[in-house]
């Protein structure tokens, strides 16, 4: 036995010296090292996933047609991409792409023609391959008349169509060879036109990038892109700090920003679109069936101390159920005032004079749960008790959807475009629990007329006014208690340049390529 | 009842118990600690300076001050309050749960030992099932199966203890059924019952006594763990673990939010282990005689 | 012996079909939907369900386990229901971890452990075995995550000697032992405490045997009757010690991989468990669940060599 352990220890000290030998030799290659949120990647298919960890990859490995200014997310800033030009015709139902000549899928997929257009324009209006179909419902057809032009038809004037074909969701563009090839591998292996090309992923740890040197924008000055994915936020920002990681998913707060920022050599960007929190109340069920419990519950909430909370540089408070910086977004509309007399009056005006108790479910992910324990303590003070169960955050998108909990606390940033908030969250077709479900948790039905006539109302001035008309209704309808907006905050290390200034971006994420720098 | 020499064993253990814990500063030290925490978690209505679910956004996160002994947590809720509510619900957790193992598991282990046969194969089957899943990943998979809260926890926690109870109750039992008294009792006509609970049970309860607080010392330890890994128990309820959990965000900045908690987590799991291995001492006849 | 063997392993069968029934049970009534965790929150109902078709997951539930069932014991565990990999390659990826950790932990605990078992046993109730005693027992009082934290603060933050994420590229030894370093501790700390108290143990009923005494009075050198006569026989249970903390080694390897953002089995489940990964935690129970009963199945085993009244009960 003894003999055994002399053995153990020599071989151990055997490992000890030939670790000393093999040190990691030095490449001249420049590595960019990334910490995002969550655990894994969850599906690399830009027309499927809409998770945070995923979204904020794709516009580095994929483009669209035309896209928003790299650091912006402004719609009348939209710039060519991978179409030199485009005309649309006098009825606004025809729309022509000129395509650029040249460009190269990653990985030898060949040259971009106009069929890999066509075909990734209909896998993003199918509801089999794509999440975004919804979107692409006035789309006639699609085809391509020659091999570098694309035609859209649509059956009625959409005035935002080049939203539809812009960097994001259902507008990025993909390798038609690639996705016939991979198959259900694609998910796993997306092959796009981008500054990175995808290389290799490690389910659970990371993913690979490395420099598509035919960009046609020109040979990115990164080599390599290794994205980590880091749940823990305490973590990422050790490891920022100790120099494994040049940029990070930081956490949203205040005193994060500010304690990070005193760091010297880091640069903290704060970035929009911010997400919309709201208190979504369904309007069928319970105590809060009765209109006045959920004004007792408006008028409960403190959104100043909810803002002072998360900091002056990351919240805002919101002003309305459509986000702020949104198409459509408006001030003119009855929101709630915190008045906690007030809302002891009306519960009790109700029929709940000691207060009424609610089983709420929430994730157990920060950016949310912290928001509804700040909730739990405000409404706390008007007699209204939440009794809080904590659920893993897939449980937790499951039972919301099955109206399990009376009060639904969401962020969600979507396309910045009233129509897109107000459909999804506010239009009974979207009713949870229903078929065609998306995420109307409130059961919300005030303003089906609007929104839908909004849709296709090509008078810009006549479809702000629908717009307006229908915040103001889901507000008289008190479905939901608009909180405040929470941007994302990356920090990175000074050697890091983005080579243009990252205010906005549609995809939680800085946004990567030829232009960025690693010194 | 002159014919069951073991009747008194009870009380002679006690006597020989406090014999040794003279002897064993350890397991006094275990004692004192115990009842130190117990007396925070007792008291704690009383003695905590402020409402520990009560937050204060604008004086979130400040250090050690008159006003806050240990400062306060990233909602602005004091520390300190917040730890001796959690004593609370460590204390209970663990205590509970035990005991709920501890019951269940004797009673099975005893049946198994004293019946035999199949009763024995089929309850030792289960045991050994539940045994083969270690006591994290159990408690982790069935806490995310119940939802994560006070009762599921504690249940929890009582399923991986009480295969432990029924293995120490089975081989005693097995052991002790054959003997005269036990013999004598059943011809008396004594019910099976009474006899498993009148004669057997006295004789392994200073065994279950020491393993009791040894397994309160574990269980205490896995409700910080669980609450640590987010399945513990709903907000706002303060627990140690939880605590641990929510003050590793600020880590860098506020490392004592994470300490402070977990100095108690330590010196209550010291305590049951300190005492139980006293108890072991005492009751332990090989280590006794020596 | 060979009885007795062919015995233990028949009971080893119906327990592991047993452990795997009752994983399989379990998580099959934890809520959550694999097929939202796919699609994000914004998928319509409809896409939904068809994912779910895709994944197998409205099959009959009965037919679902005779495929998981009849898989295991085949060493098919099934794909992913995420990454859609086999289940065994990505147990195979995050495997080398977490024996690097274990091997290190379990080194760490015989190397410090068994000699201060020793000492606490021959100088019993003195001032080093009183020392000791309580420094072991702080080690058992510890939770796993709460030393990690403990040590991340002081040598990652304060010093800044190790990384804080131990994730190596285990091709590159430098790194691969550098990252090594916080975690086995970690563990290791936790098996000196456990190891400490059984040398301990069965040292002093070693010592307290008739042919120790024997040696003793025959003017044999103390450090002789130790190393020789003593140790040897008392390491016999301190083997089975693996066996018996196996439990302990793999909790507290959990706690420790989550800490450290370590890959490895425990993090492997727990992310499949957030994620509702059904297979993926399937098999990696499994995985457990084999070595779990393998490990128990050598230390019954090994107790029937050593003493032969284990055979007969």
């Amino acid at each position: 036995m003894s003999k055994r352990i002399g053995l153990v220890s020599v071989f151990l000290a055997a490992i000890a010296v030939s670790s000393l030998l093999f040190v990691s030799p030095s490449f001249a290659e420049v590595v960019l090292k990334i910490g995002t949120l969550s655990n894994d990647a969850n599906q690399l298919d830009p027309h499927v996933s809409t998770k945070s960890q995923d979204k904020i990859l794709f516009p580095w490995v994929f483009n669209g047609l035309v896209r928003f200014a790299p650091g912006s997310a402004d719609l009348s800033k939209i710039e060519a991409d991978l179409a030199e030009s485009w005309k649309s015709s006098a009825d606004g139902l025809t729309w022509t792409f000129r395509l650029r000549k040249g460009v190269q899928f990653h990985s030898g997929y060949g040259e971009l023609t106009a069929d890999d257009v066509v075909f990734s324009l209909n896998r993003a209006s199918k509801k089999e391959t794509s999440t975004a179909y919804k979107g692409y419902a006035d789309f006639a057809s699609v085809s391509a008349p020659d091999k570098y032009t694309v035609k859209i038809v649509l059956t009625k004037p959409i005035p935002s169509l080049l939203g539809m074909v812009t960097n994001y969701h259902g507008g990025y563009i993909v390798s038609k060879k690639a996705v016939e090839k991979l198959g259900d591998n694609f998910k796993t292996n997306p092959i796009g036109t981008g500054p990175f090309a995808f290389s290799e992923y490690q389910s659970k740890r990371q993913v690979t990038l490395v420099a598509n040197k035919d960009y046609f924008r020109g040979a990115p000055k990164i080599d390599k892109i290794i994205y980590r994915y880091l749940p823990d936020e305490a973590s990422r920002e050790l490891a920022f700090k100790n120099g494994e990681l040049d940029l990070i998913y930081g956490t949203r707060e205040q005193r994060w920003v500010e304690r990070i920022r005193k760091d010297k050599g880091v640069k903290v960007d704060i970035i929009g679109l911010g997400e919309l929190r709201t208190l979504h109340m369904n309007i069928t069920k319970g105590p809060l069936k009765d209109i006045r419990v959920r004004q007792a519950i408006s008028h409960a909430v403190n959104r100043d101390e909810m803002v002072a909370f998360v900091g002056q540089d990351v919240a805002q408070r919101s002003i309305s159920v459509v986000p702020l910086g949104y198409l459509g977004n408006t001030s003119d509309v009855p929101l709630y005032k915190h008045d906690l007399a007030k809302a002891k009056a009306l519960l009790k005006e109700a029929g709940y004079p000691d207060g009424v108790t609610l089983k709420v479910i929430i994730t157990k992910v920060a950016s949310l749960r912290v928001p509804m324990e700040i909730l739990q303590a405000q409404l706390r003070k008007a007699g209204i008790i939440l009794d809080l169960e904590v659920v893993e955050h897939s449980a937790f998108h499951k039972l919301i959807r099955q109206d399990a909990s009376p009060l639904v606390l969401y962020g969600a940033a979507r396309f910045p475009v009233a129509d897109s908030y107000l459909t999804q969250f506010y239009l009974s077709d979207s009713t949870v629990g229903t078929p065609t479900a998306i995420t109307n948790f409130s059961h919300c039905d005030a303003a089906d007329a609007e929104i839908t006539a909004a849709r296709s109302e090509a008078d810009q001035t006549k479809q702000l006014a629908l717009w307006k008309t229908a915040q103001q209704k889901v507000l008289t309808q008190t479905c939901s208690v608009p909180i405040f907006e929470q941007l994302i905050v990356w920090a990175r290390t000074t050697k890091l340049d983005y080579g243009f200034e990252m205010k906005n971006s549609l995809s939680n994420g800085p946004i990567l390529n030829e232009m960025t720098t690693l010194k | 009842m002159s014919l069951f020499p073991k009747a008194g064993g009870l009380r002679r253990t006690i006597r020989d118990t406090i014999r040794v814990f003279n002897r064993n500063k350890t397991s006094w030290a275990g004692l004192v600690l115990l009842l130190f925490m117990v007396s925070l978690a007792v008291l704690a209505p009383w003695i905590s300076p402020y409402d520990p679910i009560d937050q204060n956004i604008l004086e979130r996160l400040s250090p050690a001050s008159a006003e806050h002994l240990l400062g306060t947590d990233h909602f602005g809720r004091d520390i300190l309050s917040r730890i001796l509510w959690g004593a609370r619900i460590s204390l209970s957790v663990g205590t509970i749960s035990v005991l709920m193992g501890m019951a269940v598991g004797t009673v099975l282990g005893i049946l198994a030992g004293y019946k035999g046969k199949y009763w024995d194969y089929m309850i030792m089957g289960v045991m050994d099932v539940f045994m083969a899943i270690p006591t994290l990943l159990m408690g982790l998979m069935v806490v995310a199966v119940l939802g994560p809260n006070l009762v599921n926890l504690t249940i929890a926690i009582a399923l991986t203890v009480a295969p432990r109870f029924a293995r120490i109750a089975r081989a005693p039992t097995i052991s002790i059924k054959n003997r005269d008294f036990v013999e004598a009792g059943r011809a008396m006509g004594f019910s099976d019952l009474r006899i498993m609970a009148g004669h057997i049970f006295p004789n392994i309860l200073g065994e279950l006594i020491v393993m009791g607080s040894l397994w309160i010392a574990t269980a205490v330890r896995i409700e910080a763990s669980l609450s640590f890994i987010g399945l513990g128990v709903k907000p706002p309820t303060p627990t140690w673990g939880g605590m641990i959990r929510e003050g590793f965000q600020n880590i860098l900045s506020d490392p004592w939010i994470s300490i402070y908690p977990g100095i108690f987590i330590l010196i209550t799991v010291l305590a049951f282990n300190m005492l139980g291995d006293g108890l072991r001492d005492a009751i332990d006849p090989k280590l006794r005689n020596s | 012996m060979l009885k007795y063997v062919l015995k233990r392993l028949a009971m080893a069968i119906p327990i592991l079909i047993a452990v795997l029934t009752l994983v399989f049970v379990i998580i099959r009534i934890v809520p959550g939907d694999p097929a939202m965790v796919v699609l994000g929150d914004q998928a319509s109902a409809e896409a939904l369900a068809a994912l779910r078709t895709k994944m197998g997951l409205d099959v009959p539930l009965i037919q679902q386990y005779f495929t998981f069932l009849f898989g295991a014991f085949r060493g098919d565990l099934g794909a992913s229901l995420l990454s859609g990999r086999p289940v065994l390659s990505e147990v195979m990826t995050v495997l080398p971890y977490t024996i690097d950790l274990t091997i290190a932990g379990v080194v760490i605990g015989i190397v410090f452990g068994v000699p201060l078992g020793v000492l606490t046993a021959v100088y019993r109730n003195s001032v080093t075995d009183y020392i000791i005693r309580v420094f072991s027992l702080f080690g058992l009082s510890f939770p796993a995550f709460y030393s990690a934290i403990l040590l991340i603060l002081i040598f990652s933050i304060q010093f800044n000697l190790f990384p804080v994420i131990s994730d190596p590229d285990l091709s590159n030894y430098g790194e691969r032992m550098n990252h090594l370093v916080l975690p086995a501790v970690n563990l290791g700390l936790i098996m000196v405490a456990y190891i400490t108290r059984s040398t301990r143990s069965s040292m002093l009923e070693v010592l307290r045997e008739d042919y120790v005494r024997t040696a003793k009075a025959k003017g044999v050198p103390r450090f002789v009757v130790i190393t020789r006569h003593a140790l040897k026989n008392a390491l016999i249970p301190i083997v089975t010690v693996i066996g018996l903390y196996l439990g302990v080694l793999i909790g507290n390897s959990v706690l420790t991989e989550i800490v450290f953002n370590r890959p490895g089995l425990g993090k492997l489940i727990l992310d499949a468990l957030s994620e509702r990964d059904y297979t993926l935690l399937q098999g990696v129970m499994v995985i457990y669940a084999f070595i779990i009963v393998i490990v128990n199945l050598i230390t019954d085993l090994t107790y029937g060599f050593v003493d032969p009244r284990v055979k007969h009960q």
